[in-house]
């Protein structure tokens, strides 16, 4: 069997970039260097529930809140 | 008693400060609006179920509501939050007897997958792509997991990391390595 020269490797190269390049075209992929990116892209397109900050508020409804800051400043026993 | 919230818009009130949350008290409103994306993630990608992880949010902020007082201002908002997260997380999966989710799959099995993780991650803007990131997730070992996400905001440092997972900053750089890996494999092998 006659061995494949290195010139001949070139057209293929050619074709499976053209193939990649025409793949990545068509299908829009994006690319992540690390998971974290990937991770960060995820979140980013990652929203909150639209109805939770209602559904919070209603929850907290008559619950303590926070004390103001002065009282909180003279509970931490500031001169 | 001082700050408690109340359901009428806060576009109603004049005089008011506070951001558009719909929360009379405007530190915790702007804590909400800061934070609520981060928390719902990590919830999300940890429990793997969108009206879970809506609970668990909720529950997690609720909890923050009742014990604002309490934070020292020593961690970050951000951390002080994510931990009461992932403490929550944990006590649903316990509650919930979801532990069978969990890939307890050694570390040698990570140790020996190819270098997949060096590559670039490639990835089709399409709605399968949130599908694809939990299930290479949920294959994680659940310490590889949490690790990846919270080392996916740009937020915290590594020492905030290494905080929130009860370990030195040196463990996490080493188990994040191999958390890249596998994670990595994982993803590819769910196109």
């Amino acid at each position: 069997m006659k061995p494949e020269s290195k010139l001949q490797h070139h057209p293929r190269e050619e074709e499976r970039a053209a193939e990649e390049h025409q793949h990545t075209r068509e299908t829009a992929a994006r690319e992540f260097a690390t998971p974290e990116e990937l991770l960060r892209h995820d979140a980013a397109l990652t929203t909150v529930p639209p109805g939770l900050a209602a559904r919070l508020s209603e929850s907290a409804r008559g619950l303590p809140g926070p004390a103001p800051w002065w009282r909180r400043w003279l509970r931490s026993g500031a001169p | 008693m001082v700050g408690s919230l109340v359901s009428q818009p806060i576009a109603q009130r004049e005089g008011s400060d506070a951001p558009e949350t719909g929360f009379e008290h405007p530190e915790f409103g702007r804590l909400y609006l800061e934070h609520s994306r981060a928390v719902y993630y990590l919830t999300l990608r940890f429990l793997g179920d969108p009206q879970q992880a809506e609970d668990a949010t909720h529950d997690v902020f609720l909890k923050a509501f009742r014990h604002l007082e309490k934070f020292r201002g020593e961690a970050s908002w951000r951390t002080w939050l994510y931990r009461i997260a992932i403490n929550h997380c944990r006590n649903l999966q316990q509650t919930w007897h979801r532990r069978h989710l969990v890939n307890h799959a050694g570390d040698a099995l990570w140790e020996t997958t190819p270098s997949a993780g060096e590559s670039p991650l490639r990835a089709l803007e399409t709605k399968e792509l949130g599908l694809r990131i939990q299930a290479a997730l949920d294959g994680l070992p659940a310490e590889y997991r949490l690790l990846l996400l919270l080392i996916a905001d740009e937020r915290l440092s590594y020492t905030q990391v290494a905080a929130l997972t009860d370990q030195t900053a040196d463990a996490v750089r080493g188990k994040l390595h191999r958390a890249r890996k596998a994670f990595a494999q994982l993803f590819h092998q769910s196109a």
